[in-house]
């Protein structure tokens, strides 16, 4: 019983002859099993050479559409998330191999296409555990259920007599493996109340879940085979690189002059791109039979365009827009919190802290620049070619773009080199598709050079935030305020997600997330400002820990300034308004215990760290901080602290340790959640120090690593990751580690100089100033 | 090589002009015909075929692209271009019709068959030195084992009175000291053999030794050091600037591989000096070659390994945390030291830039040659390549990592206006487009 | 046409001299395990062996490798086993995966130079290799692994 998916995959997959007009390639001795990858699949299957997932031998049993069985025993499970560092096929797969009852070594996964059955596509927000946990449990147990009903039918005996185990139906006396089962026929169907209502294992009965098994994916990536959307290769494809217009939004071309390209070896045409859908106004392709005859024809060839009127915009003018846009009381919308209505609380108060923070601009640089490679195949379908992690989002846009049904347009996965959220906006498929359109469907690979990525990067917003508290005359905390604006990706690029606030204003939540912590602090009002210019000048974008990387970074300075305000231990001070009371108490499923959880990760850490030791050298301190993770939806109970030197002579920063602890609940993949959580710290201690870049004359002004200066190995800490054990449902781990490591480190630099820093960057000339002033 | 020899053209502004009429008088020599060469033993062909790639003759007589020895490769002399001529045994346009005699008189007095002076860009004020002997096994290999190309060279492009070639006469006069090399009494055999080498086929002076406005090596200052294509060639005399003094076994790798340990790599003019020609002679010529320049540096046997400037440059490379604060610190971090790095000791081929000579001639021109346009498998290091960065860094960010290895690293005084050089060199060096 | 080898094969490219050797290999020749990341020297992405010194195959021009010997994450080793690459797979060492070509390339290199490299040879060496996925952790570990590893078959055989 073929399967629609592998049937497609193999007519797209035609041999390829080698050779192309212009460019021979000659191998002077021929050889067999060298290794050149001679078709153009699409990296389906991460285990498997240049992709190709397997295939069913015999007939199939599929008791749902996330997998199937065979005739060998053989499990594909489909998985629509994408593959970008997480291993999370092998994740998924784990979960519903567990529940199965199959040997790990018959399990295989497919990364799907864009079938419209699969429903919602979407990797983010470290989501992908979190919502396939019961639904591969489910489809685990339905597979478990009917094999062990089938061979009970087979042996005429009670089926809860039957027990299922590696792949093998066992009543004691008779055994049948799962292949035999599946090759005698299973036709058993479930209805959802029925999957319902299916026992799952007790935690204890996990054999897979929670324990080391190795990654499917690991393989191919330690010896060149895994194949990412730049791999991509299709029959008589032409290479493209974009020109891009001189500002995001509004720029339109005044003329092309390509006569300079004339006598590039190579060099085919130059198209300004008509985009019905809006998405890269003003965008000119030059094209070439090779990538690098494109690239040195685009160098010279004049374009004039006419510049949108973001064409001057500064961060600092983003970052003026912002702070007149907290002045104003009526923008934004304002969360649904316990107390929003913080007037009385600061009427009244005896005392109030005030402070604002900023944020700079940064960029995504996920280290595979985006790509897409798009064409028209025999069937009249639109395939793009490329790695993308909400592939449900930019479909629709692609249907307008290349003005057909949605239907009529596939996507096919491949290994993104890293995601982060770059690939949540899958703006960069649209010029690959209209480049091919104005080409009659002709296969078209467009690639950006870095320097073309960095600039039509969706970066991290700029940011200000205005943070206030009010106490009362015994320093009690009895209200506090958050006011937050930056451009808002959502909005942007997905307005129905947006939720009402109090107010009745819509607001993006994952440009908030964070600020609504769970410290009981008396009425509590969070306000989330959209600025209209940045959103306008840059397409803002979802990357790695979004809202929470720098909303935490206001909130937990503030508690340790409000903490040093009233003379308390900013860890002290923290465990008291973790009360885990009223709203702060938390809520089945996802957020049990509530506040509780989070003041025992941030003990956790103290405990960990040595937090409050004193003999700690000259200007040597630790300093901690705590968040929620994501969101208080599903709550990653995090906490984190640092310890660093200051040199007060030029400001250098020394990260000597890093400790981070979690409750993420049940963990699926414990090697794997502790690399997320390695990435995502350094993340953060990168995003702290050393990464960010500014909005000049309306684009970002550092296109590559000549000034763009990412964490490197040198700058890499010591760190030491701990897992709270926990049954509780499993949620995202992702992005939780980035949140708390630029607020500890802020806290830290003042623990050990004396110094406050608010914006981030902490970059060693605004340390050398702060000690200066 | 020789691209920058200033013509001797001028000198005849100070030479009596009939006595010079009759100094510059040269009688043609008769043409032979292709038959008339008797067969040459094969071991003196082979002789010669050693020689001429010790004086890497092709690298001048072969124009890119073209057929090996057939001359027309261009020289740009200050003056206008002139074209190397036809080396190849075709007798209408190459030298198939010069006789023993005649090619003897080309590389000892720097006349052709017809008896017109010869430029000095060819370098027979060296080859003067040669025995006969080796000048005839040149030829011996020349006729036997070249094929003969039938290519005439372009017309040197100079203005006149530069072009009047009987002219060449009264700067031979002046300047070129004709005769066979005299051995050194005091010297031992191996060193009389290095010099007479070097001084000869080798002709190592026409480009580390200055010359004179008129283009002339100055004999007072041997071996003191020269600029060549925006190249610096260093001095080899104990003005050698190098941290670590060259001895005779950094010499023999140098010629021998095109790379000394610790001093670097043989790039620009130098690179087909040592890959077309130098490491070709045997063995004990190398040797002898590697004596004579150690001697000439004034080199002492200390082992270099434990030297007070490798120590020290091992320990200056040492990643340093800070490395943000200097952009040339942190470019040399991320783009540089992955290769660059050294730990306990230098490995060859992981050239230390504390103590390589780029870094500490008085003038950046080497390093900056190498940094934007790298070194390619042929050259230095056989088969080993250092991408350039012309297309990856700008000019500040060159000067930057320039700046920052001759300072922390080489702990030497700045090069004044570095990045101006660069913005020069990138312009106007010989990979500029 | 250009000439050299490629993981011990002859090849001849007939492309433009200049074209970085990065895009030679992977859109002429078809060998994608070399990555692109920045197109200027300073990522490692596109780390590959020349004349086995690690290169950074995207400002390294075709005409730089005439007559050379390269190697890719390809043919490291013909089973993929090389020590690095087994360190690599035992800690689990790659998360997305893209720069982990370079980053074997540049280890396997640096090994052999170092045999035995402190944790300050491995920070010098590999600083110029950018993981977006920040794997430096497991790769620093994962170096002193495989030095382990070689250093004890050395002693053995
Ligand atoms: S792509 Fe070559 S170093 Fe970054
Ligand atoms: S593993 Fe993703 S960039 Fe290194």
């Amino acid at each position: 019983m073929g399967n629609k998916l592998i049937s497609r995959m193999t007519n797209a997959a035609k041999p390829k002859d080698m050779t192309r007009r212009g460019f021979l390639v000659s191998m002077t001795a021929a050889g067999v099993a060298f290794g050149f990858p001679r078709a153009s699949y699409a990296a389906m299957d991460p285990a498997a050479v240049d992709g190709v997932p397997i295939q069913a031998t015999g007939d199939t049993f599929e008791p749902s559409m996330w997998y199937w069985i065979d005739a060998n025993g053989q499990v594909n499970v489909n998985i629509i998330r994408a593959e970008m560092g997480q291993h999370v096929g092998t994740a998924i797969a784990r979960i519903l191999a567990d529940e199965l009852e199959v040997a790990w070594e018959d399990v295989h996964i497919t990364h799907v296409d864009t079938d419209e059955k699969w429903g919602l596509m979407v990797t983010g927000g470290s989501w992908s555990i979190w919502q396939s946990w019961p639904v591969y449990r489910q489809a685990g147990a339905a597979g478990r259920t009917a094999l062990i009903e089938a061979a009970a039918k087979m042996w005429d005996v009670a089926h809860d007599t039957c027990e299922a185990r590696n792949g093998t139906v066992t009543d004691g006396t008779n055994t049948a493996t799962y292949a035999e089962l599946v090759a005698a026929g299973i036709g058993r169907s479930f209805t959802a109340d029925e999957l319902a209502a299916l026992p799952l294992k007790p935690h204890s009965e996990l054999r897979l879940v929670g324990k080391d098994v190795t990654a499917l994916d690991i393989e191919n990536k330690t010896n060149g085979k895994a194949i990412y959307g730049l791999d991509a290769k299709v029959d008589g494809m032409v290479y493209g690189v974009p020109m891009l217009p001189p500002t995001r939004l509004g720029s339109s071309v005044v003329s092309i002059d390509d006569s300079g390209a004339k006598d590039v070896k190579g060099y085919l045409q130059t198209l300004a791109l008509d985009d019905p859908s809006g998405t890269v106004p003003g965008w000119v392709v030059v094209l070439g039979e090779t990538l690098m005859a494109a690239k040195w024809a685009s160098e010279a060839i004049a374009v004039e365009w006419s510049a949108g009127d973001t064409a001057n915009v500064s961060e600092e003018d983003i970052n003026a827009r912002s702070r007149a846009l907290i002045a104003d009381p009526e923008t934004g919308g304002i969360l649904p919190t316990e107390t929003p209505d913080t007037t009385a609380a600061f009427e009244g108060a005896a005392d109030t802290l005030e402070a604002e923070y900023t944020t700079q601009t940064v960029l995504h640089f996920q280290l595979e620049p985006v790509n897409a490679t798009a064409f028209q195949n025999e069937d009249g379908i639109w395939e793009i070619h490329t790695g993308n992690q909400w592939q449900s989002l930019i479909l629709p846009t692609l249907s307008t773009a290349l003005d057909a049904p949605a239907d009529k347009i596939i996507m096919r996965s491949y290994m993104l080199g890293g995601g982060f959220g770059r690939r949540l906006n899958g703006d960069y498929t649209v010029p690959a598709a209209l480049t091919s359109k104005a080409l009659g469907g002709k296969p078209v690979k467009l690639v950006f050079f870095r320097e073309d990525d960095a600039q039509f990067d969706s970066p991290r917003s700029p940011s200000v935030q205005k943070l206030r508290m009010a106490f009362d005359t015994d320093n009690q905390v009895v209200g506090m305020e958050h006011h937050a604006a930056a451009a808002w990706p959502t909005g942007v690029l997905v307005p129905s997600f947006m939720p009402k606030g109090v107010n009745g204003a819509p607001y993006d939540p994952f440009a908030i997330d964070g600020a609504d912590h769970w410290y009981s602090v008396g009425a509590h009002q969070v306000r989330a400002i959209s600025n209209e210019l940045a959103n306008k000048t840059f397409r803002p974008g979802w990357l790695r820990s979004v809202g929470p990387g720098w909303t935490n970074f206001a909130v937990e300075s503030f508690m340790d300034e409000a903490a040093h305000k009233v003379g308390a231990d900013p860890l002290a001070f923290r465990l008291e308004h973790l009360k885990a009371e009223g709203y702060n108490a938390g809520s089945a499923p996802n957020a049990v215990g509530g506040a509780s959880r989070q003041a025992a990760v941030l003990q956790r850490v103290a405990e960990m760290s040595g937090y409050g030791s004193t003999d700690l050298p000259e200007d040597t301190a630790i300093g901690i901080a705590t968040t929620f993770g994501q969101s208080r939806s599903m709550p990653t109970w995090t906490a984190g602290a640092v310890k660093l030197r200051v040199d007060r002579e030029n400001g250098e920063i020394e990260v000597q340790k890093m400790w981070l602890a979690f409750d993420c609940g049940t963990v699926v993949d414990p090697d794997g959640a502790l690399a997320q959580c390695e990435g995502a710290a350094l993340w953060g201690l990168s995003m702290a120090l050393y990464e960010g870049t500014k909005i000049e004359n309306g684009n970002v002004a550092d296109l590559n690593l000549g000034s763009y200066t990412p964490l490197r190995m040198i700058d890499t800490p010591e760190m030491e990751i701990d897992f709270v054990e926990s049954t509780e449902v499993p949620v995202g781990l992702g992005e939780p580690g980035t949140t708390v490591v630029a607020p500890a480190i802020a806290n830290a630099i003042y623990n050990a100089v004396g110094v406050r820093m608010r914006s981030l960057p902490i970059r060693p000339d605004d340390v050398l100033a702060a000690l200066k002033a | 090589m020789l691209k920058q020899v200033v013509l001797g053209g001028l000198a005849v502004a100070v030479v009596g002009a009939i006595g010079f009429g009759i100094y510059a008088y040269k009688p043609a020599y008769e043409p032979i015909a292709a038959d008339q060469n008797a067969e040459f033993d094969p071991l003196v062909v082979e002789r010669g075929r050693i020689l001429a790639a010790a004086g890497y003759c092709a690298t001048c007589h072969t124009a890119a692209d073209g057929e090996p020895y057939a001359g027309n490769y261009a020289m740009e002399t200050g003056f206008g271009t002139i074209y190397s001529t036809n080396l190849t045994p075709d007798v209408e346009t190459g030298i198939g019709a010069y006789s023993k005699e005649a090619f003897r008189r080309a590389m000892h007095e720097g006349v052709d068959r017809e008896g017109r002076h010869l430029f000095p860009a060819f370098p027979y004020d060296h080859f003067t030195k040669m025995t006969d002997d080796d000048v005839d096994a040149i030829y011996a290999y020349i006729m036997t084992d070249v094929a003969p190309v039938k290519a005439t060279p372009t017309e040197n492009e100079l203005p006149f009175p530069l072009n009047q070639r009987f002219l060449q006469a009264g700067w031979k006069l002046l300047f070129a000291d004709f005769g066979r090399y005299t051995p050194d009494a005091d010297q031992s055999d191996e060193w009389n053999r290095g010099a007479y080498l070097a001084e000869g086929i080798t002709h190592c002076g026409a480009c580390h030794t200055p010359r004179n406005a008129l283009g002339a090596e100055i004999a007072s200052a041997q071996f003191e050091g020269a600029e060549i294509d925006r190249w610096i060639a260093p001095a080899l005399t104990a003005d050698n600037p190098s941290s670590v003094p060259w001895n005779t076994s950094e010499f023999k790798s140098y010629l021998k591989d095109g790379v000394a340990t610790y001093h670097g790599i043989a790039a620009g003019p130098m690179g087909p000096v040592v890959h077309a020609g130098v490491r070709e002679l045997p063995e004990a010529d190398l040797d002898a070659l590697s004596v004579y320049l150690a001697d000439k540096v004034g080199a002492g046997d200390a082992d270099p390994a434990q030297s007070d400037a490798v120590l020290a440059s091992l320990d200056s490379n040492r990643p340093d945390p800070k490395y943000r604060r200097d952009l040339g610190a942190r470019l040399y971090a991320t783009a540089c030291a992955s290769c660059h790095y050294n730990t306990q000791q230098i490995a060859q081929g992981r050239p230390d830039l504390g103590i390589n000579s780029s870094t500490n001639l008085d003038t950046p021109n080497n390093l900056i040659h190498v940094i934007l346009d790298g070194v390619n498998g042929p050259e230095g290091m056989a088969g080993v390549v250092m991408p350039g960065f012309r297309t990856a860094l700008t000019d500040t960010e060159v000067a930057a990592i320039a700046a920052y290895l001759r300072d922390a690293r080489a702990g030497q005084p700045a090069w004044p206006e570095l990045e101006a050089t660069v913005a020069d060199i990138r312009v106007n060096g010989p990979q500029a487009h | 046409m250009i000439d050299f080898e490629i993981n011990g094969r002859p090849v001849s490219v007939d492309a433009d001299p200049d074209t970085p050797l990065l895009w030679a290999i992977r859109d002429e020749i078809g060998l994608t395990g070399t990555k692109f990341g920045c197109g200027i020297g300073m990522c490692g992405a596109c780390t590959v062996h020349v004349g086995g010194r690690a290169t950074r195959s995207c400002i390294t021009t075709l005409s730089d490798v005439e007559g050379t010997n390269v190697t890719t994450i390809e043919g490291l080793d013909a089973e993929a086993k090389h020590p690095v690459q087994d360190a690599w797979r035992n800690l689990r060492v790659p998360q997305c995966g893209y720069c982990q070509s370079g980053q074997i390339m540049q280890a396997a290199a640096l090994l052999q130079d170092i045999p035995n490299p402190s944790d300050e040879d491995i920070d010098a060496v590999m600083t110029g290799n950018l993981c977006r996925c920040m794997t430096y952790p497991r790769i620093r570990q994962a170096v002193r692994d495989a030095a382990t590893a070689m250093t004890g078959d050395t002693n053995n055989g």
